[in-house]
């Protein structure tokens, strides 16, 4: 692995310079910005009423401000956000090399794939935990100016590792992304397989069936449909690492072995 | 190392497309090899063939040594390629841009991007966004991109490419300075066959995918020859004519080639013979074929006998 740091400072570098991650970061962000928002109206009926619409739809979403409404919105918001905000990341790590026909440069050099892959899904799952942190850290701000009531650290902690996990799953849902990129040669094909996964992963949970639809696991996880221990088994976690594995093997296999025509 | 370049009936199929078929290639070290061909004809298929980017349907491919695995294994450490268009990440600076491949070649030198900034005049570019770049700079970049590690052997689809006149002979310069003075071995296609006279020691053809002459420096140094070109309704009683007259001619193509330096100096004087014999010259010209008539040439008489053949 000598040439490992070199491939995970390349991929970084790219990362840092480019605008995607950082626009879909500042995208992200919008998810604490609006859980504030609702909590603003919720603690303040009057406000509310004058909002009208506004005040509706929020009183859908939750029923008192406190921090564990909060927390909970917040998780779902990651849940259902984060497939899509980390698919439009992964795409852009592993697509734009054939949209920028940028790959060729990195297929005869002697760092080797499996390195700037690795490099690749490394710089994916560090930007997944720098978000997860931020957007934590967004919505404990905007908590704290809100002056939401109800607060404890074994709260605020639980929260924070609820986020992480559902981070987590959403990252291992990823290699898939990588590999129709990968394949796809380009940004589209993990986009449209991204939406595909959404509307399946709504569909199926809707039938009962989400804790044996990786996809749906996120979610679930984040409680939109009730309680997790009662919706979630362990079989849910071992499709999701199977399917991250299959993800996973795929992408290696097709970096080593596929023809690079781009 | 005998060669550094070596294909064994290197073929590439896509479906029943034939893209690379049975090439067997032999570079020797230190040789500037033209690999020349009409647009199509499997140029870059080989090149990618070569550098693993694309898997041998059959056949096998060695370089510097070394087998070239289908994942990606090979002497890539001493091999620097420039493969179809020059690309960049348009939002790093052109420094940052050799910087990626100075890390990825596990070059430790830090002075190895000045060195390639410089050798390829892009020292006031150095830290303009890559996708500001015109063609003929990004072409630049590409090349600085594979002389970064000094390798022993360059690889380069089209290297002159987007660049201007000047650019394509300071190109050349470079590239035959770098075969002369440091023996690197350049394996490269291109375009603009001039060039390719210019600075190859050996020439391959390849068309519809196979290889169908190799041009060495004899016949390179043939085929620029002059010769009196002289066509006459009785051919063989004009070629008669001439040897009785001391001068040794070859038939081409209906066309009798004389390469006499007295024929070149004094063609009245053939002239005269012939018609002194009775075998007036309906044609007699002084001419020189180059590397683009013989290109031509040899790409349409393939493309007749595969018609004539397919009829």
């Amino acid at each position: 692995m000598a040439y490992f740091p070199s491939a995970l400072w390349t991929e970084i570098l790219k990362a840092r310079r480019s605008s995607v991650p950082l626009l879909a970061l500042i995208g992200f962000t919008l998810a604490p910005l609006m859980d504030g928002l609702f909590m603003f109206i919720m603690k303040d009926p009057e406000r509310a009423r004058e909002m009208g619409l506004l005040s509706v739809k929020a009183q859908l979403a939750m029923s008192t401000a406190e921090w564990e409404t909060f927390f909970s919105v917040l998780s779902q918001a990651v849940a259902i956000g984060g497939v899509i905000v980390l698919s439009i990341v992964t795409a852009w790590i592993f697509g734009r090399e054939f949209s920028d026909r940028t790959a060729k440069d990195l297929l005869a050099v002697p760092t080797s794939r499996e390195q700037i892959v690795a490099a690749k899904l490394v710089v994916v799952g560090l930007w997944t935990l720098l978000t997860s942190v931020w957007i934590y850290l967004v919505g404990l701000a905007i908590g704290y100016l809100v002056d939401i009531p109800g607060w404890t650290t074994q709260l605020a902690w639980q929260s924070f590792q609820d986020i992480l996990a559902i981070a987590g799953l959403t990252l291992l849902l990823m290699t898939p992304v990588a590999f129709i990129a990968s394949m796809g040669r380009g940004y589209l094909p993990p986009l449209g397989w991204a939406v595909l996964t959404i509307f399946f992963a709504q569909i199926i949970a809707a039938t009962g069936w989400g804790d044996w639809f990786p996809w749906s696991v996120p979610a679930l996880f984040s409680g939109v449909a009730g309680p997790r221990a009662e919706l979630l088994g362990v079989h849910s976690y071992v499709i999701v690492i199977s399917a991250s594995l299959l993800g996973l093997v795929a992408t290696f296999y097709w970096w080593l072995n596929a023809d690079q025509t781009r | 190392m005998k060669f550094a370049i070596e294909t064994n009936g290197l073929s590439k199929f896509y479906g029943d497309v034939r893209a690379v078929d049975s090439v067997n290639l032999r570079v020797k070290p230190g040789e500037i090899y033209g690999f020349l061909g009409l647009n199509g004809a499997g140029k870059t298929t080989t090149i990618r063939a070569l550098l693993g980017m694309v898997r041998p349907s059959q056949g096998n491919v060695k370089v510097l040594d070394q087998a070239v695995g289908p994942n990606g294994r090979g002497p890539w450490a001493q091999v620097g390629h420039l493969v179809e268009s020059p690309s960049a990440y348009a939002e790093l600076t052109v420094r940052e841009n050799l910087e990626i491949g100075r890390r990825l070649h596990g070059i430790k030198d830090s002075n190895a991007t000045s060195r390639v900034l410089e050798q390829l005049s892009l020292v006031p570019y150095a830290d303009r966004k890559a996708g500001t770049l015109s063609m003929g700079n990004l072409q630049r970049l590409g090349l600085a991109r594979a002389l970064l590690h000094q390798p022993d052997l360059l690889i380069l689809d089209e290297p002159a490419n987007g660049l201007d006149p000047a650019g394509v002979v300071e190109i050349r310069q470079l590239l035959e300075a770098l075969a002369r003075e440091k023996g690197v071995t350049i394996f490269m296609s291109s375009h603009i066959l001039t060039e390719v006279d210019r600075l190859a020691t050996r020439i391959g053809i390849i068309h519809r995918g196979r290889l169908i002459e190799e041009l060495d420096t004899d016949k390179l140094e043939q085929l620029r020859a002059k010769r009196l070109a002289v066509q006459a309704r009785n051919l063989d009683g004009a070629r008669l004519a001439l040897r009785r007259a001391d001068y040794q001619s070859s038939l081409r193509e209906s066309t009798i080639m004389i390469e006499d330096a007295r024929a070149l100096d004094h063609p009245d004087e053939v002239a005269r013979i012939l018609v002194m014999a009775g075998y007036s010259p309906t044609r007699l010209a002084v001419e020189q074929e180059n590397l683009e008539d013989h290109f031509l040439r040899l790409t349409s008489a393939t493309e007749v006998a595969k018609g004539t053949r397919s009829k």
